[in-house]
């Protein structure tokens, strides 16, 4: 393993184990994801079709990655440790890889409970292609990171985080969320007009564009 | 003749309008502990973060043991320790954990890792805390432990913002001693506004006023004034 990779390893496990122990952080995710499907279930179960309300579990991880990415370096910035990274001979890359590793474990562990709970929630099955679902949910939850974490590290200068947060996540998760309904749309109702394996390498490109676009710009956001 | 830990020539760094640093030079020879005293404004911090690579400068030459920061900055990283007024620990990880994060972020081997945490937790007295999670620890031994962070990887130039801001005497004198035991072995760049303190443990000192160096010479010299 290179000492780049073994640098995000340690970054990932070290915010892993912290989060383990503070349980909250997760578990708000979680209560938040939670009350959003109630919300939906209240509003639309049973009216619309079941592709549909598929597509919500998206908005739901979505809006639960609003909240629960945007710690991933503000809390750092706050406490003072993220001088700690900026001072370890570590390329820049790997601190963000770390963070980003962190945030997918965070919110697949979100997902591992949600997705059950939707599922009967909202009147719908995901079990036509087990295979690609876990697929597609492990490369949108993966891309939704890879935004979340460098939002945060954007956001991190800001005085108004919560306001600059959002901001910044939304219009950069767009793109991947629209692919991610539709991919959803197609595994839940059958083929479309687009086939899904096309759809699911835009959803790839996105995500190893904004992995390395973030990689390569990521050291202005630790130096001054 | 003696090489030179640090050289900086005609350094300026400004921060939107204001001069923080105003095309300074100076150098700093290997060994001993060199003190860099300021009233607060002086540019100390802006200095100590440009030599320890997280702030670039915006004009001027900057060497520090030999390398330059902007372009061998992961090498020149690996071989700074650097200590700040606040603590770079987790809260939720014990000390013990804390201290193998640094070590592999360091690239250290395990087994060196777990050896230097004896060695590090023994000299600064924290070794009954070692696997406690900080947040529970005094001011006191956070620093402590937040001082042998630093001393993971051996390094070779110590940068010290205000290190004993928060220390006790106890813990003051503990890693006094370490530093004096490494005055011939190793650089360190120390900055206090406990000027007497500087006094007392400095070879030689460096002045800043206003981003601008007013004065450096052997610590005998110097007036115990800024």
């Amino acid at each position: 393993m290179s000492s780049g990779a073994r640098a995000a390893a340690a970054i990932a496990r070290k915010d892993i184990v912290s989060q383990a122990r503070k349980r909250f952080e997760v578990f708000s995710m979680f209560l938040f994801a939670l009350i959003s499907v109630l919300a939906f279930s209240f509003a639309v179960a049973g009216q619309v079709e079941a592709d549909t309300a598929s597509a919500l579990v998206w908005v739901i991880i979505f809006l639960t990655g609003m909240f629960g990415f945007a710690p991933v370096f503000i809390s750092e910035a706050e406490t003072g440790t993220l001088r700690g990274l900026s001072v370890a001979p570590v390329p820049s890359w790997s601190v963000y890889i770390g963070k980003v590793v962190y945030g997918f474990v965070i919110m697949g562990i979100v997902e591992v409970f949600l997705i059950p709970i939707c599922m009967a929630m909202l009147n719908f099955s995901f079990t036509a292609d087990p295979t690609f679902v876990l697929f597609t949910f492990a490369i949108g939850t993966l891309d939704l990171a890879a935004v979340g974490a460098m939002a945060s590290a954007l956001t991190m200068p800001a005085e108004s985080k919560s306001t600059v947060y959002p901001l910044v996540y939304f219009p950069t998760a767009t793109s991947a969320l629209i692919l991610l309904v539709e991919i959803t749309r197609i595994l839940v109702s059958g083929p479309g007009l687009i086939p899904v394996a096309l759809l699911l390498q835009f959803l790839v490109a996105h995500l190893l564009a904004m992995t390395s676009l973030s990689g390569a710009v990521f050291h202005f956001t630790l130096t001054g | 003749m003696p090489l030179n830990a640090v050289e900086v020539n005609d350094l300026t760094r400004r921060y939107g309008y204001r001069t923080a640093l105003r095309k300074i030079s100076f150098s700093l020879e290997e060994g001993g502990i060199h003190g860099l005293f300021g009233a607060n404004g002086a540019g100390k911090t802006t200095l100590m973060r440009i030599l320890s690579t997280i702030l670039r400068p915006h004009k001027g030459e900057v060497r520090v043991l030999g390398l330059d920061p902007e372009e061998d900055t992961l090498e020149l990283r690996a071989r700074l320790g650097i200590v700040g007024d606040k603590p770079l620990l987790y809260a939720e990880l014990t000390g013990r954990e804390n201290l193998r994060f640094y070590g592999r972020l360091y690239g250290m081997e395990k087994e060196s890792i777990e050896k230097r945490i004896e060695d590090l937790s023994q000299r600064f007295d924290v070794f009954e805390w070692l696997d406690e999670p900080t947040k529970i620890l005094s001011t006191g031994l956070r620093k402590r432990f937040d001082v042998a962070r630093s001393l993971i990887h051996d390094p070779e130039l110590y940068l010290l913002d205000e290190p004993f801001s928060g220390l006790d005497q106890d813990s003051s004198a503990v890693f006094l001693e370490y530093l004096d035991d490494h005055r011939n072995d190793r650089t360190v760049l120390l900055t206090t506004h406990n000027l007497a303190l500087g006094a007392r443990i400095c070879d030689d000192y460096l002045t800043l006023k206003k981003g601008e160096v007013t004065g450096q010479g052997p610590i005998s010299e110097f007036e115990g004034k800024l």
